[in-house]
């Protein structure tokens, strides 16, 4: 009778790494492994196939987690108060400067990196079958995203966040019918006051996080069902290609095994099955290609949860989080401008309410969920699928353009100025 | 690379590990520290003993701060400013200079920011200082803070601060109402001044613009009214006290100051002469007041005026309803108040006016008031440059009933008017008549029309 033994085999429950079965065990009883498939393939740890955005996005919402329970303990969701606790931050909480910064960078790091990452997975066609459903968890953890990051701007109570989120929220109240009701809905009023303050808190600390790390969950669980990270799309050949895609596709010529069911035995439905399994599988000719997990896996994302979190504490040492004045609902900025990522949406609104703000946000959203399904194309070869590829470019680009003029070359009245011209009195 | 891989992650390990101290440097190195270890220097050096000059030098850094919730105030300056309350430190140099003249505005209940301005809850010298982008209230330089006297004490005179009584009935004479709003009434085409001392503090600017509104804002529409420097300063020192903020109830208790001044206008208020006597001239319905400090204590006189009852059953002396400040300014009045004093405030009693009269008054106060003067010039001569209007400035008010019909006045009052203009292809005129419906009520617009009537009538008679 060893208790301490004892207590210790109570918490890892494995044999001695002496023996054959406890080597055995530190690899099935393991969590990380048990997420991680317990080998994968070398190529598809290629920095260039992947850029571990994925990964990147979810470090990110790691950090934010970690710095926005710390940034709590110091906060009270109350005009005016809650821009004394930002001012307290600055300037007496130990290390609360440093916080609030990693988390202001991290929040928007994560928006970029949670788009970049759809944008690889389009480029190598993995949300095709059997991915079409993750892909669509995807673009909701996306919209989840700017949501977090949405109702986070309007805490500092500044005259940034104040007017951003009024911007924001006036958006969304050009859907017809309900636009102005969903507006009410989420601001608890018709304007931007203490109501609206607690409840974008209570979406930004309790409902969206929670609503992200189930469906983060999931995401995770679909890869690793779905054999791990899709093949890099160098390594598809054009003649397999196709057979690789239809893998786990209904097969509509296969006769089904009749099964005579046994008298003596009762049958649960999940031991009915028929057809082949919906994930790839290893081929023998790749087994060759595979590597162990740990450590090829773990190291190399152990690396970029590393390099993700150096760069935000670099980031934050150097760089402020933004701090306006106090919220004053009687004096509007001209101009008043939306968070970074809606101002491609303001641009739009800017020239026409309707088809900007609800019409085009709309549709994007609609196709971007849709995209797997309406894709015909079963090839994830670039070569095959040009036009995707082409439109997807497009779309970007579109975005990126808008939120540059949005973000850098509207200046009071949203006028067109370049951001070398400096309008005297503009402030 | 494969082998490397844990050398990688090593490195990288410590790079986070090196950004980790550096951040704990950054939050543990505040400049606030090395003030207050220079300023324990600096007070072991007067110790006599080694034991207390160890003990100073070993004090804890702490940040102190002055909670004011009356003021909605944190201010910290105290964290740097060590010396403000030690006597001692009288020529110590800054920041830890002692803070001399303080009176009753102790920084335990007043802090500091609302005199000198700055951020109260920063504790570094440029954003305390407020020199920093989104603060309003950069710290006001040494010259102005006397305005600062006038952010509380709202009524009254400040005694040492007679530029912001003359600012004051500068800005009620000169007719800045015409074009400013302040706390709800007046003109539209100027800025509203109400919140000017807490969101623009910028005294320089203030004071060239008033001496020339061009120099500093060019095409301003605001007329160069050809103030003296001492008025501009006057007028800057008025600006720079205007603020909404709310003041805790023990704040404005006090905001009044009893001065002799503030009593004598009290007394003629109040109409104490049509009971009492001074040294005989007077009323005998009273006791005479001459010397009536000397006979009482302050607070039975002070009872007197809150409620005569209790300590004269029966008398006819009614209880006021006035603030202790304002109770005390009448007490120092009487205690100085002389029969010459009686005789001048019995002189200046106005004579019962007619009706038409007080109607005539009454529209000459409103005229004057609500701004009128500001661009209608206060002999009504008009004259202020209005460029591309017609006949290039503001129209004389001298010869409207000749123009215009009583009710086209009214009219043109209640609904404003934009002055046609002279060359059609030019920019619109800058000054216009604003509407005054929700300003004014129909009587004060009726009286301003039946004044400028008056006027008229005068005229002819000559």
């Amino acid at each position: 009778m060893n208790p301490i033994r004892d207590a210790w085999q109570s918490v890892f429950r494995r044999d001695p790494l002496s023996t054959d079965k406890g080597k055995s065990e530190l690899v099935f009883l393991n969590v990380w492994l048990h997420i991680h498939p317990a080998k994968v393939k070398k190529e598809n740890l290629k920095v260039k196939h992947t850029f571990y955005l994925g990964f990147i996005t979810f470090f990110l919402f790691i950090i934010l987690v970690t710095t926005g329970v710390a940034l709590m303990f110091y906060y009270r969701p109350h005009p005016p108060q809650a821009y004394q606790d930002m001012k307290d931050l600055q300037f007496v909480v130990y290390l609360g400067s440093f916080l609030r910064n990693m988390h202001r960078w991290s929040a928007h790091g994560m928006v970029i990196c949670v788009f970049l990452h759809m944008c690889r997975v389009f480029y190598t066609g993995s949300y095709k079958r059997p991915r079409q459903f993750n892909w669509v968890i995807g673009v909701v953890l996306f919209l989840l995203t700017l949501g977090l990051s949405f109702t986070g701007y309007l805490l500092p109570w500044d005259q940034l966040a104040f007017w951003a989120i009024t911007v924001g929220t006036n958006i969304g109240s050009y859907a017809p019918l309900v636009g102005t009701r969903i507006r009410e809905l989420l601001l608890g009023g018709h304007t931007v006051g203490e109501a609206a303050l607690l409840r974008f808190y209570v979406l930004h600390v309790a409902v969206l996080p929670a609503v992200v790390t189930l469906l983060t969950m999931v995401h995770f669980w679909r890869v690793r069902k779905d054999g791990g990270l899709s093949r890099p799309v160098w390594k598809l050949k054009p003649e397999t290609s196709t057979q690789l895609v239809t893998i786990g596709a209904p097969e509509p010529v296969a006769a089904l095994v009749a099964v005579t069911a046994s008298k003596e035995k009762t049958y649960g439905l999940m031991e009915v099955v028929t057809g082949k399994p919906i994930f790839e599988t290893v081929g023998i000719e790749e087994e060759e290609d595979t590597v162990f997990s740990y450590p090829y896996a773990f190291f190399r994302e152990g690396i970029a949860l590393l390099v993700t979190v150096a760069t935000v504490m670099a980031v934050s040492l150097f760089w402020k989080a933004p701090l306006e004045q106090l919220a004053n609902p009687a004096k509007t900025p001209n101009p008043a401008k939306a968070p970074w990522y809606f101002l491609g949406l303001q641009e739009l609104v800017s020239h026409s309410a309707l088809l900007g703000g609800v019409v085009i946000p709309g549709l994007i959203v609609a196709v971007l969920l849709a995209i797997p399904y309406i894709d015909p194309n079963p090839s994830r070869r670039p070569a095959d699928r040009k036009w995707a590829i082409r439109a997807f470019t497009l779309f970007v680009v579109v975005n990126i353009v808008l939120i540059v003029i949005g973000t850098l070359f509207r200046g009071p009245g949203w006028a067109l100025v370049p951001p070398w011209v400096h309008i005297v009195g503009a402030e | 690379m494969e082998r490397r891989l844990p050398q990688f992650f090593f490195a990288l390990s410590l790079i986070v590990l090196a950004l980790m101290l550096g951040a704990v440097w950054q939050a543990a190195s505040p400049a606030w520290k090395t003030y207050q270890q220079e300023f324990h220097r600096l007070e072991a050096a007067g110790e006599p003993n080694a034991a207390a000059k160890a003990d100073v030098l070993n004090a804890d850094l702490v940040i102190r701060q002055d909670l004011l919730p009356g003021l909605q105030r944190v201010d910290r300056c105290t964290t740097c400013h060590l010396g403000a309350e030690d006597p001692t430190m009288k020529n110590a140099p800054l920041p830890f200079t002692f803070h001399a003249n303080l009176g009753p505005h102790v920084p335990a209940k007043f802090g500091c920011t609302v005199c000198h301005g700055g951020q109260g809850l920063a504790t570094d010298k440029q954003n305390a200082h407020g020199m920093v982008p989104f603060w309003q209230e950069p710290l006001l330089p040494t010259n102005y803070i006397r305005a600062s006297c006038g952010r509380c004490h709202k009524e009254g005179e400040v005694p040492g601060v007679p530029e912001l009584t003359e600012g004051r009935r500068l800005f009620e004479t000169q007719g800045c109402r015409g074009c400013h709003k302040l706390n709800g009434v007046g003109g539209t085409i100027g800025p509203d001044l109400t919140e000017e001392g807490a969101i623009r503090r910028f005294p320089e600017w203030l004071e060239k613009h008033f001496l020339d509104p061009n120099t500093v804002s060019r095409n301003s529409p605001m007329p160069n009214f050809h103030f003296t420097k001492e008025q501009a300063r006057a007028l800057t020192f008025y600006m720079l006290s205007l603020t909404s903020e709310q003041m805790g109830s023990y704040y404005s208790s006090v905001r009044l100051i009893p001065s002799v001044g503030y009593g004598r206008e009290l007394f003629v208020e109040k109409n104490c002469i049509a009971c009492h006597s001074i040294g005989g001239i007077g009323a005998k319905g009273g006791p005479d007041l001459l010397g009536i400090g000397k006979q009482h204590s302050s607070g039975w006189l002070d009872e007197q005026l809150v409620n005569p009852q209790t300590i004269y059953p029966g008398s006819i002396m009614p209880a006021y309803d006035l603030e202790t400040n304002a109770r005390k300014a009448i007490l120092i009045f009487m205690a100085s108040a002389t029969a010459e004093d009686a005789q001048a405030i019995l002189s200046q009693r106005t004579k019962p006016l007619t009706p038409r009269d007080a109607a005539i008054e009454a529209g000459k106060q409103s005229f004057a008031r609500f701004g009128c003067v500001g661009c209608h010039g206060l002999e009504l001569q008009g004259g202020v440059p209005n460029p591309n209007s017609q006949g290039g400035e503001v129209p004389s008010l001298l010869h409207a009933s000749a123009d215009y019909t009583e009710d086209e006045v009214i009219k043109i009052i209640q609904n404003g008017k934009v002055p046609p203009v002279e060359n059609a292809k030019g920019p619109a005129a800058p000054l216009y008549m604003p509407p005054w419906k929700g300003v004014l009520t129909d009587e004060d617009i009726h009286r301003i029309a039946d004044y400028l009537w008056s006027l008229q009538k005068k005229k002819d008679s000559w």
